[in-house]
């Protein structure tokens, strides 16, 4: 890693020069909620004037550019009655601005989901390899919990990471790449007061914490909770939607279909991502439903982002964004829920407070 | 048509309208790059927006419109003795549509206001399996071209057909449009089924579900997040109501 | 504004690369096949019954042939191009390098489309995928295969093993229920594994059909009929969960470890890699964890039965 310094005039310049000469994406305002709030989301950016440097953050997460929503797996050339396979898995280059800390950790944990395991996706790799990442840091939203998940700041996983400092940002170069474009531009080694202001901006971050979430031990408690009546309680609540699966930077589950092209030529094999909350995650051929209930599908999110999978090394893999908190319409929220959990359980234990399904 | 070990035919196909625009029946001739594509998979028999020729030996009828005359039922009880498949080929098929807004007057009263002093029969508005027996449904206001050429292939390779069960929500989260909720406004996005890939709330309409539910859906909870936004529950009753697709749903409720 | 013009340069991934970079293909060091099919040709079909159909399918090319290895109780990714992908288990011999058999029911669109499908039709394989039978750690030991209905189809693989292998077991027992006489699949094979291969196979059903003079009941019912040592024998069951769950407490009543009872679970699934989550029994994979378990994780596993 190596330290820089840029005024913010520079920087502009350099964002400019290369989201003109690149596919960009980066935080602009869409819109302007009910309450005067403006609504961000990532898009793709021509200049450096439609970049939202002061952005709160994004509705959607930057997922879609490494996992998107909907990718073609394969192709089948059919042909005098017999078929060919074709994969393509190779990606043109992007660049994406404006991702948070937490943004990039769940990069992180998709490396490891994706790339570690026995088999690692080379769709995946593709995408995150000609993806240019420039991260930014932020103060922290009234319902942000990453500091929680200790995901409020990011030691790898970018190309470069600015931090606010006043006047200027401060870079961590992670990338030979982004060192050799930033020769261009006016920077400086860091001095004693830019390092003082670092620390500064750091610590006002990491105070700026307004919800927390006791995750200590949640693993056990989530397997010990597995028959608890919060699962009911918020599964009733539920709508099914996936919504909070899709704004999530870290849900990779999907589905896979086949379909022929019209013309019978043809036929493409189409990977979706898909949300266990849906209702026909876990069903089998000829009917069956594994989980039949909203409770049990919504737990079982809980269980994945909060719990991990054995592929995953057991890690949790939520990185306290609260995005699926804020899109959801049915007002459910990992800060709650745990909370609940928990809560159940030391009522249990104790057998001195009420259950909350009891309220 | 073949593939090592299969072979395909093409669709002794006929479409029919009833009480309705035609809009959907149209669709079939849109979507013009894969339109050769698409009606090489047909033998058309009997469609008079695409062809002047009139056979009765079709095997699949699309049957759009709804039933609101006796003839309209004496025709499709016809169509139903002759058809293998049945497919009820857009909303005001699937859910009697637009047209049962008229089931919300007096019988006889809006043919009097339309048409006054004219002699005209109407009765209140059916939806197709109200009637006849339906094999298929295709939902939609109109319907998806893209989602019809899908199924036509289906139909054509003999693969089942699954309309997606998840509401449109998923489809506008990909979009990454911004959820109609936080503007202020009822969508019912959450509760239709999806497969029209979202275009109404791309285009920052909201959705009024002409799609239908989708399955399984948590309807106290949908009531309980428009009146938690404080919204107004008439504008609910109104969307609920205009395609008329949520009848069965919102009776459960009730 | 800046004149400067950075391109940031296209990076290939090169499948060789990262064969190479990655850890090993399935716990084996082969080629990396995690999305592209082994093409094959389907060479006889054999109708069992009207809803089970058993078919005999060969890898085209010669490399990819000799290079498909498994282990009895593993499954493969049987794809239909244009239908979609389906889990199914292998039915075949693992020592039978020319040939793979799937027996396979019709159940969703994918396999009502293989039922129509002639010989000669070509489809493509991924895998094979997940765990398999400890055939080795059994060696030595008595063997109790049962089955329940379409459990037969995963029981075969080690049935094959047990035959090829048969003096390494004692006594081998294979308890196999239907619901109806026509459901039971296999018949043909029945003499054979009796006569030559000395297995003694009981089979229930639950409801009698004209000409059957076999036993009616539940499979527990065929345990009257057999004496094993408990205490020196190995399970295989395979089956519908609730009939697998009945068989297994049945067994640890009758005193047999619950780390010796094998299990083989059904779930959705649309990778076969552990990457699409559709198959996740608790925070276990069926797909790369299973879908052979014993049953002693089986009841650790939340909403496994």
């Amino acid at each position: 890693m190596i330290y820089k310094v840029i005024s913010k005039h520079e920087f502009r310049k350099f964002i400019d020069a290369l989201v003109r000469s690149n596919t960009s994406f980066g935080p602009r305002r869409v819109d302007t909620d009910s309450n005067a709030e403006p609504v961000y989301q990532f898009q793709p950016v021509t200049s450096v004037e439609d970049v939202a440097f002061d952005y709160s953050v994004t509705k959607s997460s930057a997922k879609h550019f490494f996992l998107p929503f909907r990718e073609e797996l394969s192709r089948f050339d059919i042909r005098d009655g017999e078929w060919e396979q074709k994969i393509n898995y190779n990606s043109d280059p992007v660049v994406v601005i404006g991702l948070r800390a937490c943004d990039i950790s769940a990069l992180n944990i998709l490396d490891d989901v994706l790339l570690n395991g026995h088999f690692p996706s080379p769709y995946y790799l593709a995408r995150r390899k000609n993806t240019f990442v420039i991260g930014f840091d932020h103060l922290p939203m009234a319902d942000c919990f990453c500091k929680s998940m200790n995901h409020h700041t990011v030691p790898t996983g970018f190309n470069l990471f600015c931090s606010d400092i006043g006047e200027d940002y401060y870079l961590a170069i992670n990338s030979s790449k982004a060192f050799n474009f930033l020769k261009e531009f006016e920077t400086r080694e860091p001095e004693y007061e830019d390092n003082c202001r670092l620390v500064e901006r750091r610590k006002e971050v990491s105070n700026g914490f307004k919800t927390h979430i006791d995750v200590t031990g949640l693993p056990a408690i989530l397997d010990i909770e597995f028959d608890s009546p919060v699962w009911e309680k918020w599964g009733a609540k539920c709508l099914n939607c996936g919504t909070c699966a899709m704004v999530c930077p870290t849900c990779y589950c999907y589905s896979v279909d086949d379909s022929f092209d019209t013309d019978m030529k043809g036929a493409s094999r189409q990977k979706r991502l898909y949300s266990c909350n849906l209702v026909d995650f876990a069903v089998v051929a000829g009917g069956h439903n594994f989980r039949p209930k909203n409770g049990d599908r919504l737990k079982y999110r809980y269980y994945h982002q909060h719990r991990g999978f054995a592929e995953n090394a057991n890690q949790q893999i939520c990185v306290g964004c609260n995005r699926c908190g804020r899109a959801c319409l049915a007002g459910i929220n990992p800060k709650d829920v745990i909370n609940d959990l928990r809560m159940e359980k030391e009522s249990c234990m104790k057998c001195v407070s009420s259950s909350p399904d009891k309220r | 048509m073949k593939q090592k070990g299969f072979t395909f035919e093409k669709l002794k196909f006929a479409s029919f309208d009833f009480t309705c625009c035609e809009g959907c029946q149209l669709q079939l001739a849109n979507r013009e790059s894969t339109l050769p594509d698409f009606l090489g998979l047909l033998d058309i028999r009997n469609f008079r927006e695409i062809s002047s020729e009139r056979h009765d030996d079709y095997d699949i009828a699309f049957v759009e419109g709804s039933i609101s005359r006796s003839d309209e039922v004496t025709r499709l009880q016809a169509i139903r003795k002759q058809a293998k498949i049945l497919v009820a080929f857009g909303t005001c098929a699937c859910f009697g549509g637009v047209n049962s807004l008229k089931n919300r007057f007096a019988e006889g009263q809006p043919a009097a206001e339309v048409y006054p002093g004219m002699q005209v029969e109407s009765l209140p508005v059916r939806k197709i399996s109200d009637v006849v027996t339906v094999d298929f449904s295709i939902p939609g206001c109109p319907v998806a071209k893209e989602e019809v050429e899908r199924i036509v292939v289906s139909l054509v390779t003999g693969s089942l057909i699954a309309l997606p069960k998840y509401p449109v929500c998923m489809e506008c989260k990909a979009r990454l449009n911004t959820c109609l909720f936080d503007l202020g406004e009822i969508c019912l996005g959450p509760i239709t089924r999806a497969g029209c890939d979202a275009v109404c709330t791309t285009g920052k309409t909201a959705c009024l579900g002409c799609r239908g539910p989708a399955e399984d859906i948590n309807m106290p909870a949908f009531l309980e997040l428009v009146k938690e936004r404080g919204l107004k529950e008439e504008d609910l009753r109104e969307k609920l109501a205009f395609h008329n697709a949520f009848e069965a749903v919102a009776a459960n409720e009730t | 504004m800046h004149e400067v013009r950075f391109v940031i340069p296209r990076q290939e991934i090169n499948r060789e690369d990262f064969a190479s970079s990655a850890p090993d293909f399935n716990r084996r060091s082969e080629v990396m096949n995690t999305d592209r099919g082994f093409k094959c040709s389907i060479t006889n079909i054999v109708r069992l019954t009207g809803q089970e159909k058993l078919f005999q399918l060969r890898i085209i090319d010669p490399t990819e042939r000799s290079l498909f290895r498994f282990k009895p109780g593993q499954f493969l990714m049987l794809e239909l191009p244009g239908y979609g992908e389906v889990p199914i288990s292998i039915s075949s011999s693992n020592s039978n390098h020319e040939f793979l058999e799937l027996c396979i029911r019709k159940a969703g669109h994918v396999t009502t489309a293989l039922f129509t499908i002639e010989e000669g039709a070509q489809v493509a394989i991924r895998g094979p995928f997940g765990s398999s039978f400890p055939m080795d750690e059994m060696a030595g030991s008595n063997v109790l295969l049962i089955a329940g209905g379409l459990g037969i189809a995963p029981l075969r693989a080690p049935l094959f093993w047990i035959n090829e292998h048969r003096d390494r077991f004692g006594d081998v027992n294979v308890l196999y229920g239907a619901k109806v006489p026509s459901q039971l699949l296999f018949t043909y094979q029945f003499d054979e594994w009796k006569m030559i291969n000395h297995i003694n196979l009981h089979t229930i059903v639950e409801r009698a059909e004209e000409g059957w003079t076999g036993r009616t009941g539940m499979i527990t019912d065929l345990f009257e009929d057999i004496s094993i040592d408990m205490k020196k024998t190995w399970a295989i069951v395979c089956g519908p969960p609730v009939m697998f769950k009945v068989v297994c407490s049945h067994l640890d009543r009758l005193g047999m470890p619950m780390n010796r009872m094998f299990v083989s679970l059904e779930r959705r699934m649309h990778c076969g890699m552990g990457k699409c989550c559709r198959c996740m029994v608790g925070s276990t994979f069926t797909c790369v964890d299973g879908p052979v378990f014993d049953y002693w994780s089986v009841m650790n596993l939340k909403e496994a039965i």
